[in-house]
């Protein structure tokens, strides 16, 4: 049996280390089929195993911890009497 | 974001696309405003210069495209024209080095000190956000749009007006340094770096 070809290779036949793979699949930039490598790829790479999980878990943290500020109640309003001013001129 | 053909809108439409498609995104939008200034009142200008220039300029966006990206664009830009210009901070990241770096043959070196899952587990308080905080503002920046807003790579390029590859190599940087700096954090709470 030969070995599935490495769907991560680029064009011009660079091979990409396995943390440009990682980034790939935890940005969702990757294809099915890189995916499916990639799956395959992990249970045998211990690195990347482990920066798996390390990895989605910050991503994870930054969405729900740095996205919660709430915009000031006035600004909406503002923003619209700027607008229907420059307008009236 | 491409140079669209310029549209034509009556006023009905103007606010239509103004009111329904631009203003949905102004908490993510104060959000990127304040994460870039740390100031609730230069966020706040920041905010309201882009959504008047993105009025004023409405006929070169097209109804229904990706408005969220269009907005985030002239942000940034009215932070680099305006906002920096105004303090002179300092762009203090020399990206010669952060290709070169990227492009060595030792790339896969574990550069990040051992930095486990149940460490940022315990981080309850504002540790994460402290981190992306101490980041250099271009850094700061590829994490804001990638992690925090999930922009895809190639919005992210046309947003920041580099190229795709940049974009994946300042992402990757970024996300190191942002690991050493939440290692620092798992030290000072007691975390031992107990290699398996
Ligand atoms: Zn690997």
């Amino acid at each position: 049996m030969t070995k599935p070809l490495n769907p991560f290779i680029l064009a011009d036949g660079t091979k990409p280390s396995c943390m440009e793979m990682l980034q790939l699949i935890l940005d969702g930039e990757a294809t099915a089929e890189q995916q499916v490598y990639f799956k395959a790829h992990m249970d045998h790479c211990l690195p990347c195993f482990k920066s798996y999980d390390l990895d989605t878990t910050i991503k994870e943290l930054l969405k729900t911890r740095c996205c919660g500020d709430s915009v000031p109640n006035e600004l909406v309003d503002q923003i619209k009497t700027q607008i229907s001013k420059n307008l009236a001129l | 974001m491409e140079e669209a053909p310029k549209q034509s809108y009556s006023d009905q439409e103007k606010n239509d696309i103004f009111n329904n498609e631009f203003l949905p995104h102004i908490k993510s939008m104060y959000n990127f405003g304040f994460r870039l200034t740390f100031d609730q009142d230069d966020a706040k200008d920041l905010v309201q210069d882009t959504y008047l220039k993105a009025y004023r300029f409405i006929e070169s966006f097209q109804k229904g495209t990706n408005a969220k990206a269009w907005l985030f664009r002239i942000l940034k830009n009215s932070f680099i024209n305006d906002y920096r210009k105004k303090t002179k901070e300092p762009s203090k990241v020399d990206y010669q080095e952060v290709e070169t770096y990227y492009n060595s043959e030792d790339v896969d070196r574990q550069i990040t000190p051992d930095l486990r899952v149940e460490s940022l587990k315990d981080m309850i308080g504002d540790e994460i956000s402290n981190a992306l905080n101490s980041l250099d503002v271009d850094f700061r920046t590829v994490i804001i749009l990638c992690d925090l807003e999930g922009f895809k790579y190639e919005e992210m390029a046309k947003i920041l007006d580099i190229p795709i590859g940049t974009v994946r190599s300042r992402l990757h940087r970024a996300r190191n340094l942002l690991k050493e700096k939440l290692s620092e954090y798992a030290k000072s709470m007691g975390y031992k770096n107990t290699e398996l």
